[in-house]
């Protein structure tokens, strides 16, 4: 077991190598040795793929590889996983292919090895020669359906944040939940480090995925995946919940209807959502001269935009409408209950939403 | 091989100029041209790379100075990308060029430049936005992970698009104008046997546009019908039935395509005519009248084609009764009527044909052949039902349930009682469409003669095959009839084998006596198959005649294979032949 262990940690650095100009050294027996080692890793995550503390202890050291290589920075930098083991005959050669510092002779081997031509009788080379073609040709599926679409491109828009928003749960899924504030850490790390407007809209769409959509893992044997991304949501609408200045931004920049969609989907969201709305609204007071509701510093949310949730998230499925209501109502009541207009935002915002007694 | 070569040059110089108009295939027309010079492309590219392994990087580029430009136009033209296997035949050919020690900078640039294009074809997908392309990494992914994953969910996407049900973020509904499904059908057209597609290809097939014109592209159907019949993509039955109500050629093709396998497969086993039939989806997808009239229609002119071969009738049958499964399995209540499969019939008697002998008791059998019978000759003799087509037409139907044929055969010889008048029309019938009812009635006449020889014969404790050779030898003195009437008596000795008494025959003589010709062989063959497979499906106990019919049938399949070669053709694949291709012909553009 041991042994296998290092094997794994020599083939992650292997791997992490095959990126640098380090390769520049290598020669064709660098190369077969390389291809070698991935494809016994390959085995042996089909062996114990349902070997359940034989898969454990490989994970364990996989992550404590990632610890390892982001000691220089602050924090963990996710690399192998153990799915990914099962593709590692094919991640290596692709980084390898990629890396100009590869010396010719060892480049010339590598192809010997990965393109053997037609009738091959070795049944794994034939089937990393079909992976490395079927990948091309995927390739070349998504590149046509983006650019020869019609004209409009939200269907590559779309299907780009509900890529990274599977992506997404599938890292969060792997970080043990028992090392200190595993998720949560390594979900404020990305906010730090990713841009901060695209990392919002995935969070959204990580929220709205279907409680069980498994990646598709192309031809690989599917295995049981440790969590499911239903528990993934769970832990980022805890970190969300958690991060007032994330969740400040996210109600702020994301589009109406696609709050009201997360806020139908998670209770715990819509009520902290309801809770920043109300308070948004404390801070609108009504401008005499102009007979509206400003902000009385600039970066508070404006009238429009307050009404605009608020109705968005009465045009949603019953429960939410009437939480809405029942809160707007105890909110008016608390105020006064005043009748008329100008007084009391909560009475304006029910009477403009049409509930206005 | 000179010759060779010379047809390489200019193909060479053909795809050169291709390709230049191609450019990256980014207009309507070069789309258009790349997609219907594909499998023809991809067929180039094979021999290209046949001559390029053979040579070293320097040799090829003495040989082929524009090699470089023209590998370079097909890794970007992403149609070609996209096709079948050219991906993987144009990365084989881009490995030839790599030299494994290059010597001056000549050799380096070419390495160097060969490089670029195998990273351009293989490096996975980039999302070319550099907020994405951060999250990635920084999840620590690479493009090849979540290539197949990015596919998925547009295929998902634009499928729910198709399906008007599509809801975004922002709960609106978008519907696909017929521009974009005409567009998105298109570019499916290289792609349609990657797995990941079929759920595009299906909805795309399965859309109901609100247009009165076809909003897909032929070229699709032809490509989605090629990659079905050559099983390399697999589709739920409704889109298939989509496809061939919506694009005619296809389902004629499809049809061709049964009867080509059917015709070439070794023996016609009706075991394997049935698999092959189901397994083309025809007999099902003809539960749509539209389909059923086409496909109809091809069998018609296959036996016109064929003078009525054994075959290709067996194939009308096992198709009508694979046909009335799926009609029955599809539908109790039936959703259409079958005046709508056979309008020219007359629907009783179409009733009474698709009674099926399983559920009536064999000792009334006769009833429902004379009923058929007495309709056929009223129909066939009388002009004034004209509105009931022809005598052919009437034959033509009849021979779908030509079951009731060989019954009709069976019981004639099986009864000791004068032979029925009814059933021996309908055996006459049966046999000579073409002819008036004085022809007939000789027909009647000699078949009456044989039956009452036989039955002297009947009474024999011990039957020889000379004895059966004498009874029919009357007949052969006189004029020998039409062929098919001789084949009809050598059906009826043939059951009064299998049912007399005393037909414990030497089964070897009687095929060496019985079957003078390859020809009349192969006819046997058919017959006994068939009767045992009839046999089977009405569950009949005949312990003996089944035994005896098993020992003749290998006997001839013995025989057969000992004079045959095997994989020759039977002298009525040669006759087929002509027919098969000149339909086929037709339907060349």
């Amino acid at each position: 077991m041991e042994s296998l262990l290092q094997h794994l940690e020599r083939f992650s650095e292997l791997l992490a190598v095959s990126r640098t100009t380090h390769v520049s050294t290598w020669d064709p027996t660098t190369v077969r040795r390389a291809l070698q080692w991935a494809r016994y890793l390959r085995h042996v995550h089909r062996r114990f793929g349902r070997h359940v503390r034989v898969r454990t202890a490989l994970e364990r050291r996989l992550r404590s590889q990632w610890r390892q290589k982001g000691a220089s920075g602050s924090a963990p930098v996710p690399g192998l996983n153990f799915q990914a083991l099962g593709r590692c005959d094919l991640l290596l050669p692709l980084r390898l292919l990629e890396n100009r510092a590869l010396g010719d002779a060892a480049y010339h081997y590598l192809l010997q090895q990965l393109f053997p031509g037609p009738g091959v009788p070795d049944a794994d080379e034939e089937a990393l020669q079909g992976s490395l073609a079927r990948l091309a040709r995927r390739r070349s599926a998504v590149h046509m359906l983006r650019f020869n679409g019609y004209g409009e491109n939200s269907v590559f828009e779309e299907s780009v944040l509900k890529t990274q928003a599977e992506l997404l749960l599938e890292r969060l899924g792997e970080v043990p939940k028992a090392e200190a504030e595993g998720p949560s850490r390594f979900l404020s790390t990305l906010w730090d480090r990713l841009p901060q407007n695209n990392f919002l809209k995935v969070i959204a769409a990580a929220l709205l995925l279907p409680p069980s959509s498994p990646r598709p893992q192309g031809e690989e044997l599917e295995l049981d995946t440790p969590k499911t991304p239903g528990e993934g949501g769970q832990e980022l609408v805890r970190w969300l919940l958690a991060k007032s200045d994330v969740m400040a931004a996210f109600c702020h920049d994301l589009p109406v209807g696609l709050l009201t969609s997360v806020a139908g989907r998670h209770p715990e969201f819509f009520r902290a959502y309801l809770g920043l709305l109300t308070d948004w609204g404390r801070h609108l007071h009504y401008d005499l001269q102009k007979g509206t509701w400003v902000g009385a510093e600039p970066q508070h949310v404006s009238w429009e935009e307050l009404y605009g949730r608020f109705q968005s998230l009465c045009q949603a499925p019953p429960p939410l409408k009437d939480e809405v209501l029942t809160a707007l109502e105890s909110c008016k009541a608390q105020d006064g209950d005043f009748q008329v207009p100008g007084l009391s935002i909560w009475t304006d915002l029910l009477f403009a939403l049409g509930s206005g007694s | 091989m000179a010759q060779d070569s010379v047809g390489f040059s200019s193909d060479y110089q053909f795809w050169m100029q291709k390709l230049s108009l191609w450019d990256q295939a980014s207009t309507l027309e070069t789309q258009q041209d790349t997609c219907l010079h594909l499998p023809r492309f991809q067929e180039f590219l094979r021999q290209l790379y046949e001559v390029l392994k053979e040579m070293d990087s320097n040799t090829i580029v003495e040989r082929f100075p524009t090699i470089g430009q023209l590998l370079a136009k097909t890794c970007w033209n992403p149609f070609i990308l996209a096709f079948d296997e050219s991906q993987k035949i144009l990365i084989w050919c881009l490995c030839c060029l790599i030299n494994k020690e290059p010597q001056n900078s000549e050799e380096l640039k070419l390495n160097s430049w060969t490089r670029g294009l195998l990273s351009h074809i293989l490096s996975g997908f980039r999302f070319d936005t550099k907020e994405v392309d951060l999250l990635t990494q920084g999840l620590g992914y690479v493009p090849a992970d979540y290539c197949p994953g990015l596919l998925k969910n547009m295929v998902l996407s634009l499928v729910s698009e198709l399906r008007e049900n599509h809801l975004n973020g922002f709960n609106t509904q978008r519907r696909m104008v017929p521009e974009k499904i005409r567009f998105l059908s298109r570019v499916c057209i290289p792609l349609v046997t990657l797995p990941d597609m079929e759920p595009l290809v299906e909805a795309l097939l399965t859309c109901q546009g609100h247009e009165p014109q076809e909003a897909l592209w032929p070229e699709f159907f032809d490509a989605v019908n090629e990659a079905f019949l050559l099983k390399k993509i697999s589709l739920p039955t409704s889109a298939v039935v989509c496809l061939w109500l919506r694009h005619l050629p296809s389902l004629e093709k499809a049809t061709l395509h049964l009867f080509e396998k059917l015709i070439s497969s070794e023996r016609n086993f009706l075991r394997s005519i049935e698999c092959f039939l189901k397994d083309s989806l025809l007999p099902e997808a003809a539960c749509h009248p539209a389909i059923f009239r086409i496909v109809d229609e091809m069998f018609r002119y296959a036996l016109l084609e064929t003078d009525g071969a054994p075959e290709v009738l067996a194939a009308v049958q096992g198709f009508t009764r694979c046909f009335v499964e799926a009609l029955e399995k599809k539908n109790k209540q039936l959703k259409f009527t079958f005046k709508t499969y056979f309008p020219y019939a007359s629907p009783s008697l179409v009733m009474v044909l698709l009674q099926h002998p399983k559920d009536i008791p064999q000792e009334l059998w006769h009833q429902p052949l004379k009923h058929i019978s007495e309709m056929l000759r009223e129909i066939v003799e009388d002009q004034t039902h004209g509105s009931y087509g022809g005598p052919f037409e009437c034959w033509f139907l009849f021979i779908h349930f030509g079951g009731w044929a060989d019954i009709a055969a069976e019981q004639l010889v099986m009864s000791e009682a004068e032979p029925s008048e009814a059933l021996l029309w309908l055996l006459a019938f049966s046999c000579s469409p073409h002819d008036g009812s004085p022809q007939r009635a000789q027909i009647m006449v000699e078949v009456k003669a044989v039956l009452s020889r036989l039955k002297k014969l009947l009474r024999n404790p011990i039957l020889s095959a000379k004895d059966l050779q004498a009874a029919a030898a009357e007949s052969r003195d006189r004029d020998p009839g039409p062929p098919l009437c001789q084949q009809l008596i050598r059906r009826l000795l043939l059951n009064f084998l299998l049912w007399a008494p005393g037909g414990h025959v030497n089964a070897r003589e009687v095929t060496a006596l019985m079957a003078p010709s390859d020809e009349i062989a192969h006819e046997m063959t058919v017959f006994l198959d068939q009767t045992l497979y009839r046999w089977d499906h009405l569950r009949m106990e005949v312990p003996r005649s089944r035994k005896l019919a098993r020992e003749l049938l290998a006997e001839l399949r013995m025989a057969g294979t000992a004079m045959q070669e095997p994989g020759s053709p039977r002298p009525r694949d040669v006759m087929m032949r002509p027919f098969l291709h000149g339909m086929s012909d037709e339907n060349e553009p």
